[in-house]
Parts: C-alpha cells; structure tokens; sequence
C-alpha cells in the first residue's frame, strides 16, 4: 500500500516525560485519517513529533519515502507538511491577509490558491485586512486551516478543528476539510467523534502513549465496546 | 464609527492613564517659563531617543527570542568607545581592519565546510575530538597574527598619549580651524600574518561546523550556499586587501575630511560593526543555549561584565570627551544661530528656540537620531516579509517554524539588529554623554524601566515608555532648580539628585499597578 506518512513505533519525551511510548501510524496517500483517543493519550504530541516541534528519541518518520526524525520543523515543513495546531494558533498581531502571506514559500503563492482558499472560506476574503484579534472563533479556526494551504502541501496535521466551536461552524469545517482532500492527505486529530467518523476513512486509537487500535471507520462506527472502552462514547 | 467605540472601551484604563500624563505634563510646563519649557522638552527629548535605542534593540531581541540581553548596556558603551575610535583615530581602525575582515571571511567559509563535512565519514572518537583541537589551533593562530600585526594606538590611561589627549588634540584642532595632524605609519605588516587570519577564521569555522555535525542525526539534504554569502565573503576580502595595500593613503585621506564625514563614516562603521558582533554572538554564545533561560542570563551578564573589563584595557579606566563634529561648535560671531539658514552659515553649537540657546548636537540632531530609527525599525516590521515573521514569531515562533520558515536565521538577524541600534545609541551618545566605562550600566536600568512601562515584548511600547522616562527625569532635574511650589509648604520643593531616578521607578510602579502589562503590551 502505498503510504505518504509511516510513523514506525516512535518515542517521544518531553522533559523528563515519556510522552509517547510506542505509537505506530500509516497514513496512506489521499485519505484522511483520524488519531482518536482521550485527553491526555498523546495526539497532539505525536502531530508535533511528525512536524519536528517535539523529535520522537526513538523510531522512525517517513514521509514519501524519507526519514525525517530528528530534522529541524522549517526543514520538515519545506517537504510539505502543513500544521494546523490546536487552539487556532493565528498571528494575533498580523492581518488575515499576512497571517495568509507568511506561509507562503515561494512569492506569488497566495495570488495562486486564493481562488481555492476564498472558495473554502468565504468569509477569510471579507475579513482579509482585519487583525487577527478582531477574527470569532470559527474565522480564526478557518483562518489557521487556510493558513495550511497556501504551500504546496501533500499532508496536513490538523489538530482538533472541532474544539469549542459552534455546530453550525463545525459543519462548515468538516464541509471545507472534506474538500480539501480532494487534493491533499490529512491526519487528523479529533476528541469529536461525530466530526472523526464524518470525515476520516480509517483510524489509529492512542491510549497512554501507546497505538492500541487501528482500521477502518466504517468498523469503528458499529464497534461499540471498543468505542466505550477506549473513548468513552457509546 | 462601532469599531472605534469598541476600541476606546477595550483601552479605556490605557487613554486614562495617557489623559493624567498629559494633564501631569501640562502643569509641568506652566511651572517653568517658555524658554525653560521648551529646553526641558528638547533636553527629555533627546535623553529618551538614547534610551530607546537601547531598549530598541532589547526589546525586539526579547520579544522574538526570549532572551534578556543583559549585555545591551555594554554593547552601547562599546558601541560608543568604537564610534570615538572610527571618529578620532581612523588610522587604528584602519590598521586592525585587515587581519579582522579576513578572519571573519575565514569564518563565513562554514556553510561551505557544513556541505564538504557532510560528504565525510570519520570514527566516533576522532569525529569527536578534531572540532575542539581545530578551536584551539584557531585561537593559537589568531593570537599569533595580533602579536605579530603592527597596530598604531594610544596608551590607555596616559593623559597625554592615551585616547584623552587625541581627543583634546582634535578638539582644539577644530576650534583653531587647523587641518589634523597625521599620526606616523605603523609600517605595513607581514602577509604570513594576513594567511594566518584567513586561516584562524577557515579553521575555527571548519571546528564549529565539525561540532554543529554531531548533534545531526543525518545528513538531511545539502543545502546550497546562498549567493549573499559569496557576496559578503567578496566584499570583505575587498576591504581586507584595500585597507592592507592602501593604508597609509587611505589615512591620510580620513584624516583630511570634515569631521562631519568623519562622524557620519563612524556612525555606518558603528552600525556594521555592532550587527557583526550581534551576529557572532547569537551564533557562538546565544543559539547553543538553545531554550535554557537561566544560562540566557548568566552569560549576557558575564559578557557585560567581561565587555567592562575590556573596554578599561583598550581605552583605559578615564573618563574621556568626544569632540562634537565641527558642524555643531561654533561659537564665534553670528551665535547662536537664530534661524536654520544662519546655522548653517555659521555652524553654531547654539540656535535659539523661543528665546532659549538649545544645543544643536545635544537637543537636536540626537533626537533626528532617534526618530530616523523610530521610523526605519517601524517601516520595517510592518511593510516587509522579514518584519513580518518578526511579528509573527513574537507571539509564537514555533508556529512560524512549523510553517517552514528558517526561524533560526531570523533570530540571528534580528539579534544582529538590536546590537547594531544599541552601538548606534553609543555612538550617537558619546559627543553627548562623554565616555566612561560605566556609561552603559544606568542606560540598561533606565531603558528597562522604558520597557517595563510601555510594555516588555512591545515595540512601540518600547518608544513611549523612553519617552515617558526621558521627558520625567528631565523635568523632575528642571525643577531642581525651580522648585514646585506646593500648597502646604512654605518654600517651594526643590528635588534633591536622588528623586531623579527614583521618579521613573515611581513612575514605573505606578503605570504597572494599573496596567501590568505595561502600556502598550498584550493581555496574557
């Protein structure tokens, strides 16, 4: 099978911490996977690990066919990963149109994909001169998922888009990641199970560090013990 | 119209904070009269564009990098014993420029010792140990070619030969309107020397490059070296080979110009010079230290301490002037200047400003200064790319890492740039506040408080709080001599020197009481 992203059994620590003790992901070309799990279980360290903002001490990352652990993040993202983190992580002090302008990589990026990006969020084009701080919640969350695209990425880490926002936002965002995938693969972290179900195609269970759990959503979805032992859903 | 009541709201304790200083402002200058106003303001003026250059550079450097460079106060003393030195003895700085272009040459050479080192395989051990016999021999190399390397200067601590007496010799010189006298040739020095230097830069590079490698897991990609690399390693061999085989013209040339050329060429030497040291010292002290705070403080505190000591061998422990450049000393008929085109006729040190004499050099032309920086650093965080990631990275410089800037290469940049305005403010300082080893320590306390008051990571926070500070110790020694008359006492109270200072932590402690984050800083 064909995988863009191989995390092979990485260990993380943070501080004296042993984060991550174990966890193993393919994330296979063009399909969205869902990193599901209870707070605290290690999804967003392992997004940061994948990015180089925490380097995994043991394992392997593979990215189309290179290892990238132990690589700078500037270096990591340059390949074409995009990073949506958690808390919709926008420059406050930078306009919609900069927070756009300073992802770009090459000059002329932004003119290119705006058409895509506007289509995405329409709301972004109106609001393109206020300041960061000025933005609601879902234009921020839209703000920083936009951010992403402006590269030429082929993946994107998204770390829990769904987080505090109104349901009428979130169908908007799970319409506009939908899309995007069209084009590009996505690993996703989600503590909603609805929005992870909805969107991704497979998914990787994390408890305490460690990748317990893996298949295909349609399964998950039915699997109701594995649902309540490991997220606590019903 | 709403979004501007929402913005007077949201700041409503910071407009009233600005009201009571104006208000406080105002009965400040109905204690004095015009003229007494006018030079107190000119006077706070100028003191504040010399804090914020320094709190400037600290500022930024603190915002994006987290690190308290406790060495700024230093750097601007530095700053300013280097611009005396490019000013009043060209002929030195002339002398050391060959050996230190081409070491620094040797030591750009490290990306391409990054690609050649990249290629190579060597045993654990020997991979381990070549970097630091390399640093060692490229110590030993440099301090051979310095021994070896003819340099004409002055005596520190001698009143006559030491670099006192070639300031008094200038200043009398100027006032005399005599051409300078041209100090005798220092001989050319050996070319084995010039290879050394070259060859400690190249050596010393190779060494660090061979340190940086270790902590690599694998050669990722090569990264090509960038064209301004080529370009910069030119342009210093440039200097290098000119200022060896041209020095004794190029002297004589220096020492022929106005002093206005003089002190502008000290200025733009100043400013290269200090974005170099900034430069070198983010790469060598600061990067390594990657996120470890504590370290962050005890090695900008040594190397103030270390720049101290210095500075006391090179140019001695005495307190020295720096003649004031011939454009701002006249004095004789015709002065002071009245208007703008009768100064430039005569060239006063004095003009008239509402009946009061306001010092040119002093109250003017530091605060054009001052103002040139405001609005060149403005421009540039907020109408460039570059300014831009130093926003960005303020508030989150992970962030911005991740979005596959190289945020490493701006740290050292904007490093270079806080040194660089900091050695500036020295410069800019010295014909102003006189030299002395110590003049550095109470400008970092004072631009803090600056700080402090306008906000710490904030730029413009940085501007209002130098003026705030500078304007309130101006006025509080003004009135030293007025006296404020208050209504329960019966002789007007004068402040004593001490209330100077303490005023602006007052000041200080006040504004943090109602606003913690200070003026213009961001609510955590």
């Amino acid at each position: 099978m064909d995988n863009l992203l191989e995390i092979r059994d990485i260990h993380t620590y943070i501080g004296q911490f042993h984060i991550l003790q174990g966890v193993s992901v393919e994330v296979p070309r063009g399909k969205i996977v869902a990193l599901l799990g209870r707070n605290g279980a290690g999804k967003t360290t392992t997004l940061k690990s994948v990015i180089g903002l925490t380097p995994p001490r043991q394992g392997q990352i593979l990215f189309d066919g290179l290892e990238i652990q132990g690589q700078r993040p500037f270096d990591i993202a340059a390949l074409g990963i995009g990073y949506v983190p958690e808390h919709r992580a926008i420059f406050r002090d930078l306009s919609v149109g900069e927070n756009l302008r300073i992802a770009e990589r090459k000059r002329g990026e932004l003119a290119r994909k705006a058409d895509f990006i506007f289509g995405l969020f329409p709301d972004l084009k109106r609001l393109i001169k206020l300041p960061g701080t000025h933005l609601s919640g879902g234009q921020q969350q839209m703000l920083a998922v936009a951010r992403a695209l402006v590269p030429d990425n082929k993946l994107l880490l998204i770390d829990e888009p769904s987080e505090g926002l109104a349901p009428v936002i979130i169908e908007q965002l799970i319409e506009a990641i939908r899309k995007l995938s069209a084009e590009t693969t996505v690993l996703l972290v989600e503590q909603n199970f609805r929005v992870a179900s909805h969107l991704a195609e497979s998914y990787v269970i994390i408890e305490e560090g460690r990748s317990v759990r893996s298949g295909a959503m349609a399964d998950l979805v039915n699997d109701r013990e594995t649902l309540h032992r490991y997220l606590g859903a019903a | 119209m709403k979004g501007l009541l929402v913005s007077l709201r949201k700041n409503r304790t910071l407009l009233i904070v600005l009201a009571v200083l104006l208000v406080l402002f105002l009965l400040a200058i109905q204690g004095l009269g015009t003229p007494a106003w006018v030079i107190t303001l000119l006077r706070g003026l100028s003191l504040s564009a010399i804090i914020f250059l320094v709190a400037a550079g600290f500022s930024l450097i603190f915002g994006l990098m987290d690190v308290m460079n406790f060495a700024h106060g230093t750097l601007f003393m530095i700053g300013a014993y280097v611009g005396w030195s490019a000013y009043v003895r060209p002929d030195t700085v002339l002398d050391l420029l060959p050996p230190v272009a081409l070491l620094a040459a040797g030591l750009l050479l490290q990306p391409v010792w990054n690609a050649l080192l990249g290629r190579i395989r060597l045993p654990d051990l020997a991979a381990r140990i070549w970097p630091w016999v390399g640093l060692l021999l490229a110590a030993a190399l440099l301090v051979g070619v310095l021994v070896g390397w003819p340099v004409s200067r002055w005596v520190p601590g001698n009143p006559t030969t030491g670099p006192g007496g070639d300031s008094l010799v200038l200043d009398l010189a100027l006032d005399a309107n005599l051409p300078r006298r041209v100090p005798a040739s220092s001989g050319r020095g050996p070319v084995w020397a010039l290879v050394g230097a070259l060859a400690a830069g190249a050596v010393g590079a190779a060494s660090l490059a061979g340190l940086s490698r270790r902590q690599q897991a694998s050669d990722f990609h090569h990264r090509r070296i960038a064209w301004h690399t080529w370009l910069v390693l030119g342009l210093l061999l440039f200097i290098a080979i000119g200022a060896y085989l041209a020095n004794d013209g190029l002297t004589e040339w220096l020492y022929g110009l106005h002093t206005m050329w003089m002190f502008m060429i000290a200025l733009l030497f100043g400013v290269v010079f200090g974005a170099l040291l900034g430069g070198v010292m983010e790469v060598t002290l600061i990067r390594p230290l990657h996120d470890r705070p504590i370290y962050y403080l005890m090695i900008t505190l040594g190397l103030g301490v270390v720049g101290i000591e210095l500075v006391q061998a090179l140019w001695g422990r005495t307190e020295f002037t720096v003649p004031r450049p011939a454009l701002f000393r006249g004095s004789g008929p015709g002065c002071p200047a009245t208007d703008l085109a009768s100064w430039l006729q005569n060239h006063c040190s004095t003009i008239l400003v509402f009946g009061g004499r306001v010092r040119i050099y002093e109250e003017i032309f530091v605060i054009l200064v001052g103002l040139v920086v405001l609005v060149a650093v403005t421009l540039l965080l907020q109408r460039t790319r570059l300014g831009m990631i130093i926003r960005a990275g303020v508030q989150d410089s992970e962030m911005v890492e991740a979005l596959g800037i190289n945020v490493r290469r701006v740290f050292t940049l904007v490093f270079a740039l806080g040194v660089a305005l900091a050695v500036l403010g020295g410069v800019v300082a010295g014909p102003r506040m006189g030299l002395s080893p110590a003049m550095g320590e109470s400008l970092l306390l004072l631009s803090l408080i600056a700080m402090a008051i306008g906000g710490l990571t904030s730029f413009p926070g940085a501007a209002v709080g130098s003026l705030l500070v500078g304007l309130l110790q101006q006025f509080i020694t003004a009135y030293s001599g007025v006296g404020i008359k208050l209504p329960f006492l019966a002789e007007p109270f004068k402040p004593t020197p001490p209330l100077v200072p303490a005023s602006t932590v007052l000041l200080m402690v006040i504004i943090l009481l109602v606003l913690p984050q200070g003026l213009l800083g961001r609510k955590e």
